[in-house]
């Protein structure tokens, strides 16, 4: 076996000399001791450190002959068998031996010295993942650069740069600051929903919270719930984490807890404002007069515990100026200055009965709301109107003309005395002709009418406004400057001013169900439902539905800023509610 | 002097004990039993208080949690400057980085109950989705830290770093010269095989192993199995080697996924504090900005 060993040097100038020998021996010693058939004069090789072995037509055997071993292909190792077919680099010192067999068969070993490892370090840091990615350095000011520039800085210098516009509810332009979208917390409420691009129409000013002046530039036909200072001192005191947190408020310019934005906080999302929960009102109302001493309004905090009796306003003088308002508890009398028994009416044999039976525009017995025709909120009724509701069967026919009846004209005394003097001398005619009506209805009876002899027209006046003419059938008489008078009529046609009652709510009940008037014999029994009947299926709002009982918190007959109505401006649209099925609302169930 | 000396054995042994206890575990576990203490102190605090209208960072428990979650935020991140400082005793950086890692787990409920679980597009969110992101990056990176340096030096064998391109290069000197006597086109493989860099592919290339563009890969699959005379001797020995040099590759790649596993996470965990810091200014300043 031979081995074809080729030395590679390079002169000064970098040209190559390449010389070859041939060594015809099995076994060759490579080493730094002379002797080597491959002479290494390199202080970092052993005196005879390794030794390359053929045994075999394609095997050659590479051992370190002492401790110290040899890199072959790049790893250290101490003896290994390689193929001179596939090559092999030994490296000793800065020697690298390549073998490799030759075209001929013979195995070569070319020495040549290793390039210097320059650069090697800098392959090192390759293997860490920053050589492959942008520094965390660089990542981290671009990222954090671009959130202070876009989302903070390009918000604030717009907003201090705006030209301020003042705010108007029929228009929708809108803001002038850029980007600041992205500090909206939350979608605005549906009736807020077209000043979603326009923040600053409600934060005008940097670092001041939305001000009550500010809301009430669009709103500002809303009424106070009470006075602010009345409102204050009835509040009950705040729990002590309220209470620090609107200390701290306050003293940066928060409105306190009574200002707008306490109880209707925004960026909630598109829902409408909840009605206040009974809680809310009880929170004051419970025991209110513990701090206003002076309130008439009597404690409340749950319709079916506790809630003060009705107050209706009403006329308690004959022709007084000015409605009282008297709580159902004093019994109170009406005086509407009518005299009108509703038994009469409503008697469903009776005399007005039959009268309606007979008559075509009624033809069964008289119902209520043949007089009493609804409000149409639902909530009051319409003025009743005598020539609508009444004449009928109080028939204000005094006279017959060539086209047929006259009528007085009912109101006014002073339009009664023009028609009465106007009546011809002539005897009055017999309006029902030649027959007598029997009972009642005959002359003298409670329905026949009679206006006095008609051949003298003042003498009628007198009589119609006498006791027992027909005007004072109805209505009270009186005397003024010495002349006979009537009573005016005081009839609200709502009662209850401070609460919204809906009869729309309630059609499926009767009207007697609630108010007494089929035995009421005078006009001044005041049929208004007291606090105990409608206790019957009204209970507070934490009360358990059933088909008899309702459920009811204060909102549904009070209103915060309209006592009197459900505040609801005419294109107001129905509105999803709160969400109810998140987990704040549903630990806020648990919690109650 | 002799009860002085027992003592100073005494405490360098608990010193050596302590030294090979977990941070983690660090002093018994003590900042997980307070980070779990603050989280269910801060749910009960959600549940039993009635925030009205309803919660959020608005209410007064809000701002609450909302201060507590910036303090500890700020706090957290300034072990990036505590690290560079390490002492031992009882705020040794050992506890330091302890309590960085459990209380930066209770933020998690702290920032979540203070959101009231209002999210939307909005710098708020943002914020929140920062902290998250940089939590579940550190999560990963205790995971990484705990599991991964052993892949690693199982991969390696006897192997450095160096060694393993030094393998590599001289492989390549030998596929230089034993493909000398190919053709163009073959040449041309193993050309592009030599001239491709270890490193090319990347940090996705990195992260997933994968390297479509791999020219060593690509010599192999094209380069024919045989050829007559000479040449497909040399053809052999060139195979051969390639196949060699993909091994080796194969090694530093491996080498390099499992680096970058172990690496990632920082350049995530680190950019995203330093944005969160950047969102939660915003997030504070607007809030307030726009009472």
């Amino acid at each position: 076996m031979a081995f074809l060993i080729r030395t590679i040097d390079y002169t000064a100038a970098g040209r190559e000399i390449v010389r070859e020998r041939t060594v015809a021996e099995d076994r060759i010693g490579v080493g730094r001791a002379a002797e080597n058939a491959i002479h290494l004069p390199d202080l970092a090789v052993e005196q005879n450190h390794v030794t390359i072995t053929a045994i075999g037509p394609d095997a050659l055997k590479v051992e370190a002959v002492g401790t110290l071993g040899f890199g072959l292909n790049g790893r250290t190792t101490q003896a290994e068998t390689i193929d001179p077919r596939e090559g092999a680099e030994i490296e000793l010192g800065s020697a690298l031996l390549a073998i490799a067999r030759e075209p001929d068969g013979t195995v070569s070993i070319t020495i040549r010295q290793a390039e210097s490892r320059e650069g090697k370090g800098d392959a090192l840091a390759a293997f860490q993942l920053a050589s492959a990615l942008p520094s965390k350095r660089a990542m981290s000011w671009t990222f954090a650069g671009a959130i202070l520039v876009l989302l903070l800085s390009v918000p604030i210098v717009t907003h201090l740069t705006r030209t301020p516009v003042e705010n108007d509810p029929e228009s929708d332009m809108p803001g002038q600051v850029v980007f600041d979208a992205a500090w909206s917390s939350g979608e605005l409420s549906m009736a807020h929903h077209d000043l979603e691009n326009n923040c600053e129409a409600c934060h005008a000013t940097p670092f001041v919270s939305v001000q009550d002046a500010t809301c009430l530039t669009c709103h500002e036909e809303l009424g106070d719930h009470a006075k602010m200072p009345r409102l204050a001192a009835g509040m009950p005191p705040l729990s002590q984490g309220d209470a620090i947190q609107w200390r701290i408020a306050e003293t940066l310019g928060k409105e306190g807890p009574l200002g707008c934005v306490s109880c209707h906080s925004e960026h909630e999302g598109p829902v409408r404002l909840e009605a206040a929960s009974e809680q809310f009102c009880a929170d004051c109302h419970g025991d209110l007069d513990t701090r206003l001493t002076d309130t008439r309004l009597g404690n409340a905090h749950d319709f079916g515990k506790k809630h003060p009796q009705f107050r209706p306003t009403f006329y308690t003088r004959l022709g007084a100026d000015k409605p009282m308002r008297v709580s159902l508890e004093r019994e109170p009398v009406e005086r509407s200055g009518l005299k009108f028994p509703h038994d009469v009416h409503m008697d469903r044999q009776g005399g007005a009965a039959r009268m309606a039976l007979s008559l075509p525009e009624y033809g069964a017995p008289l119902e209520c709301a043949d007089c009493h025709e609804e409000g149409p909120e639902g909530i009051g009724f319409q003025e009743v109107e005598m020539e609508d509701a009444c004449e009928s069967c109080h028939s204000l026919v005094f006279a017959r003309t060539a086209s047929g009846f006259r009528s007085l004209r009912h109101g006014d005394l002073d339009d009664f005395r023009e028609d009465m003097a106007s009546l011809s001398r002539s005897p009055r005619p017999q309006l029902g002709g030649r027959r007598q009506r029997p009972g009642e209805f005959a002359r003298g009876g409670a329905y026949y009418s009679d206006f006095g002899r008609p051949v003298r027209g003042l003498i009628s006046v007198n009589n119609a406004l006498q006791e027992g003419g027909v005007c004072a059938e109805c209505h009270i008489r009186t005397t003024t400057g010495g002349r006979p008078d009537l009573v005016p009529v005081n009839l609200p046609d709502r009662f209850l001013m401070h609460g919204f009652f809906s009869h729309k709510a309630h059609e499926d009940e009767k009207c007697t169900d609630c108010h007494e008037a089929a035995t009421s014999k005078a006009a001044t029994d005041l049929l208004i439902p007291d606090l105990e009947s409608c206790q019957d299926c009204h209970k507070g709002a934490s009360a358990v539905k059933t088909s008899e009982i309702v459920p009811s918190s204060c909102a549904m007959c009070h209103g915060y800023h309209t006592p009197t109505m459900p505040w609801k401006p005419e294109d107001h649209p129905d509105l999803p509610e709160m969400p109810k099925d998140n987990i704040a609302a549903r630990l806020g169930v648990v919690r109650k | 002097m002799a009860t002085k000396a027992t003592n100073r054995y005494r405490l360098d042994e608990k010193r050596r004990d302590a030294d090979h206890v977990s941070f983690l575990k660090h002093r018994n576990w003590r900042w997980l039993k307070l980070a779990l203490l603050l989280s269910v102190v801060a749910g009960l605090g959600y549940a039993l208080i009635d925030q009205q209208p309803r919660p959020n960072g608005g209410s007064w428990y809000g701002y609450t949690l909302g201060t507590v979650g910036l303090v500890l935020i700020v706090w957290l991140s300034l072990l990036g400057v505590r690290k560079r400082y390490i002492t031992t005793g009882n705020w040794s950086l050992k506890a330091w980085t302890s309590a960085h890692v459990w209380l930066g787990l209770s933020l998690i409920v702290i920032g979540t109950l203070h959101t009231g679980f209002q999210v939307g597009w909005n710098v708020h969110t943002l914020a929140y989705a920062l902290m998250l992101l940089v939590i579940f990056t550190g999560i990963y990176g205790v995971y990484a830290y705990a599991t991964l340096p052993k892949s690693l030096s199982s991969n390696r064998g006897e192997m450095t770093r160096a060694q393993m391109l030094e393998s590599l290069t001289a492989i390549d000197r030998q596929l230089d010269a034993a493909a000398q006597p190919l053709g163009r086109s073959e040449s041309d493989l193993v050309i592009a095989a030599l001239e491709q860099d270890v490193f090319h592919g990347g940090a996705w290339g990195r992260l997933t192993g994968s390297y479509p563009r791999c020219a060593t890969a690509r010599a192999i699959r094209r380069m024919p199995d045989n050829a007559s005379g000479d040449a497909g001797q040399a053809l052999e020995r060139v195979n051969a080697l390639l196949a060699r040099r993909s091994e080796q590759l194969a090694q530093i790649r491996r080498h390099l996924r499992i680096r970058a596993a172990l690496e990632i996470w920082l350049f995530i965990h680190i950019p995203a504090t330093i944005a969160l810091i950047a969102a939660l200014l915003a997030h504070v300043v607007s809030v307030f900005y726009y009472w």
